[in-house]
């Protein structure tokens, strides 16, 4: 393997990952504070937790960054079967819910972690991995295809049988891009992707909840206080956010008008509360941060650190797409949160320790 | 082929495409943006604003209702209408069960109400003042009490079938549902910001509907009249104990309804007990066969036609023979009137002279007159409901039709179409349109409206109706109406005998309508009044012992309330 001349990290990258961090903790606040003075007394509740993750994951970023990301190749199946134990346990004593419906969680003496955001980077180093091995034969089916893909089924279900088919579909288009990049032959992908269609449509009719919000798709007025809610609520956001917005603080959807305005929904009050121009640069530094990592992606010293890193940028792109789509009423309800702006520990946690790798892999990298 | 390895450059190809997909997801997204947050912005807004925004009602008053000389005859006072904001409810069942006994209303309904999905609702309308007392001694969180407005009437029952029912919302009958747009007024409505569990917020109100007073109408109606009437219709309904009674009093010279009543009567607080036949004043509502008070409309015609010959002489037997078809006099049982002048044959109400007469004038000529008289048509008084009674069209009319309809015999009119077409020959000839509402007035006094008489048409000559009404004043004076003669004032009157039409379609021999329709005093008449007792089941079955007496004393009465000076007889040497 050629060692590059060293260089510092990607200050772009960098930069842009931590105005959108501070960003989303200013949005997690003042989307939350009304909410969370009236349920638990404190108004900066959520603010507290996400500026602790936020340090945590800032510290895992910094660590990772230094973490020569070769290493990882090596530990890919360790980090995989690691991966399978956590999942495991959520179905343990270990797992909770969270007073929420779906067992999503891991309580480890206090911590609560959630295992699938771990399962996403670690399916995309194990991928990178094994797509990246010197005696793959990228149009062999069984072995280029098949095999990595049973992994990624595998954790698919396991997640989606908590359920979390959100995070369970963006670890599987991330995943799968991963392989689409390695050179995945146009029409395997193509066959593959319509065979997945049938799954999806499976566990997509299998859940009422999921059939109404397909329905609720198409119109989300049939049902307004019921399934066509979350949507309709999130344009009455978006709309009299109108240009400039409302002036931050002071949505008038997220008093409880919004479900959870800080997590799933915190792009509706971003548009909302900083109107289109607002929205509009929110989704241009996700577009810097893609473009940072695709420049990584390209001029990464070796195959391996190429497809990690583009796994990486394109999985947050992914989930960035989906999200605003779905605030925006242009794809079903989906839950899937607005990585480094929502607020949730371990999204924002794993979240950074990713780009802590893209970090590290951009060190090596000649861009420019 | 499926030999080769991965290899960068494929790998750098897919990776630019994906970008160059990203970018163009993300122009995508910014047009969908700019679609809702742009173009559908407004449109959004409004709805938002709508769920961000609750309201309440601020009731306005309702214009009240004075007769002619400013009296007050409905008005409003304040009542609390008790209601509710099912969101700031912290326990609606123990709410429900704490209102139950004092609303008198059940738990399980009063629970249903309190869990509906709205901004406010209202538990009771319009309650006591006891009862809401007592609610406001509860002290709930969530629920409210609306200011409302209950109508009241000074005078209890009087006039109430002019007034009609002013409904918990809105007029049910009479000129409170004739003038409801007037009376009404708007409700206001005023918007405060609340969060998605209903709580206000701490915002100025955010938007203000201005309430809009209702309009007072000033009525015709002169209370004191009115009084009268009905108090002379309350005693023959115990006197003679008949079906129906009714009468109507107007202004000949302007058509302005005096009084205008009917029993049975009707309580307004209770109305749906009553038959909804007793609501409404029968003069304007119901239509009958006149009878012989409808000879004076021929008799009119006849005098304008130049017809009418006062000493032209003709022979009654008690009958006539019509088309094969013998109609009797009402003097059958003594051999008929025998020879009698066209001039007493008015006096005597000689069915066979004006028989003749009305054959003599045609079937052309009379309808041409009952039409101009305001028959056959609504009189277009402000009132709902208003019969508009039958005639014969033109092309149904043969000998017979025209022999019956000359002595009001096969055609219905309405008692309000006879004392207009009365007042016609009153005031010289004149047809008015009635009408019940004088001024119409702001609360704050300001004039809205203000009825200018106008005639509909001149019917007849000046002379004319002035010998018609000497002709009238002979029936009162030594005819049929005898009984119905003034104390102190020259009259004019006709009386009338209707035979009723009963369920089979033939005439009934026992039930007549005894009616009596006339002015006072003939020199410059105030007031066309007619009565009418329908269905006598108690004394005497005569006209002149029932309506006569009845149009003596509310005639008297009333022009001596109005201080009409008597008339100054000629002095005449008589009695010397």
């Amino acid at each position: 393997m050629p060692e590059t001349e060293k260089h510092g990290v990607d200050r772009p990258l960098l930069l842009v990952t931590l105005i959108l961090a501070g960003f989303g903790l200013l949005m997690v606040f003042s989307a939350s504070f009304v909410a969370a003075e009236e349920a638990l007394g404190d108004p900066y509740h959520y603010l507290k937790r996400q500026a602790l993750w936020i340090a945590i994951g800032m510290g895992a970023m910094f660590v990772m960054s230094y973490l020569p990301y070769h290493k990882l190749k090596r530990w890919s199946i360790l980090l995989l079967l690691a991966n399978y134990v956590l999942l495991a346990m959520v179905f343990s004593g270990f797992g909770t819910e969270l007073g929420t419906e779906a067992r999503r969680w891991l309580n480890l003496g206090g911590v609560i972690l959630q295992p699938a955001e771990f399962s996403k980077l670690a399916l995309l180093i194990f991928i990178a991995a094994y797509m990246s091995s010197k005696s793959l034969k990228i149009r062999h089916f069984w072995t280029a295809s098949f095999i990595p893909l049973l992994f990624v089924a595998i954790t698919f279900v396991t997640i989606q049988a908590q359920p979390d088919l959100g995070t369970a579909l963006v670890l599987a288009a991330g995943c799968g891009l991963v392989m689409l990049f390695a050179g995945m032959p146009v029409l395997q992908a193509s066959g593959l992707f319509l065979a997945s269609l049938v799954p999806v449509a499976y566990y997509t009719m299998k859940e009422e909840y999921r059939m109404q919000r397909v329905f609720t798709y198409f119109d989300p007025w049939a049902d307004a206080s019921g399934s066509g809610y979350q949507v309709i609520q999130s344009l009455y956001a978006l709309g009299p956010g109108h240009i400039f917005g409302t002036g931050l603080g002071r949505s008038r959807q997220k008093l409880f008008y919004l479900p959870e305005p800080q997590n799933d929904f915190i792009f509706a009050v971003i548009g909302e509360e900083l109107g289109f121009i607002g929205a509009v640069i929110v989704l241009l530094l996700y577009l810097i941060f893609v473009w940072r990592g695709f420049l990584i992606a390209l001029k990464a010293p070796d195959l391996f650190g190429s497809l990690l890193a583009a796994g990486i940028t394109f999985m947050i792109a992914v989930q960035v797409m989906v999200n605003v789509s779905v605030v925006t009423g242009t794809l079903p309800v989906t839950g899937i949160n607005l990585p480094l702006i929502s607020a949730g520990g371990s999204s924002v946690f794993f979240t950074l320790v990713g780009i802590g790798i893209l970090l590290n892999i951009s060190r090596k990298a000649q861009i420019n | 082929m499926t030999e080769l390895p991965v290899t960068r450059s494929t790998v750098r190809g897919r990776l630019i495409l994906g970008f160059i997909l990203t970018v163009l997801f993300t122009l995508l997204l910014i047009s969908r943006l700019a679609w809702i947050q742009i173009v559908q912005a407004d449109e959004l807004y409004e709805q938002a604003w709508k769920q961000w925004n609750h309201n309440l009602p601020i009731s306005t008053s309702r214009g009240s209702i004075y007769d002619r000389s400013g009296t007050l005859m409905a008005g409003s006072m304040q009542a609390d209408t008790i209601g509710a904001i099912p969101m700031q409810l912290e326990d609606p069942l123990a709410a429900a069960a704490a209102l139950s006994p004092i609303l008198e209303i059940e738990i399980e309904t009063l629970y249903e109400l309190l869990l509906l999905d709205r901004s406010a609702v209202y538990l009771k309308r319009k309650v006591e003042p006891e009862v809401s007392e007592a609610i406001r001694q509860l002290n709930i969180p969530g629920i409210v009490f609306f200011r409302e407005e209950k109508r009241y009437y000074p005078n209890d029952d009087l006039a109430a079938q002019l007034l009609g029912v002013a409904g918990m919302d809105e007029g049910l009958s009479g000129l409170e549902a004739y003038y409801e747009d007037l009376l009404s007024g708007s409700a206001g409505r005023i918007y405060y910001p609340a969060d998605a569990r209903g709580r206000q917020l701490p915002h100025d109100f955010t938007r203000y509907i201005q309430p809009q007073e209702g309009l007072d109408l000033y009525l015709t109606i002169d209370q004191s009249i009115q009084h009268i009437v009905e108090r002379e219709l309350d005693r023959i309904m115990v006197e003679a104990a008949p079906r129906q009674a009714m009468a109507v009093a107007v202004n000949p010279h302007t058509g302005a309804v005096m009084a205008a009543a009917s029993r049975p009567g009707f309580d307004p607080s209770q109305f749906s007990l009553y038959d909804p036949d007793s609501w409404t004043p029968a003069p304007f509502t119901s239509s009958f066969e006149p009878g012989s008070t409808f000879k004076m409309i021929i008799l009119a015609a006849m005098i304008e036609e130049g017809l009418f010959h006062p000493e032209e002489e003709h022979h009654c037997p008690g009958y006539i023979v019509v088309n094969g078809r013998r109609i009797n006099c009402w003097t059958v049982d003594r051999g008929g009137h025998g020879t009698i002048t066209s001039h007493d044959s008015v006096g005597g109400s000689c069915n066979p002279v004006f028989i003749t007469l009305g054959n003599r004038l045609g079937a052309d000529k009379m309808f041409q007159y009952v039409r101009a008289f305001g028959f056959g048509a609504p009189s277009g008084i402000d009132y709902p409901g208003e019969s508009s009674g039958m005639i014969f069209s033109p092309s149904a009319v043969g000998p017979l039709e025209l022999a019956t309809t000359s002595f009001g015999q096969g055609i219905s009119v309405t008692p309000l179409q006879q004392v207009m077409a009365i007042a016609a020959i009153a005031n010289g000839g004149y047809l008015y349109s009635p009408y019940l509402v004088e001024q119409v007035r702001s609360q704050d006094g300001e004039t809205v409206y203000s009825h200018e008489a106008e005639p509909v048409r001149q019917v007849i000559a000046e002379d004319t109706a002035r010998e018609v009404a000497l002709l009238m004043e002979s029936v009162l004076i030594t005819g049929t109406g005898q009984n119905a003669a003034l104390e102190g004032y020259r009259a004019a009157g006709k009386t009338g005998t209707a035979e009723k039409i009963g369920e089979d379609g033939l005439y009934r021999s026992d039930e007549f309508i005894y009616s009596l329709v006339g002015f006072a005093p003939l020199e410059n008449p105030r007031i066309a009044l007619y009565v009418a007792v329908d269905g006598v089941t108690k004394g005497p079955r005569f006209g002149s012992y029932t309506s006569a007496p009845m149009f003596k004393r509310i005639m008297e009465e009333s022009l001596n309330y109005l201080l009409v000076a008597p008339t100054e007889f000629e002095d005449t040497g008589e009695e010397e």
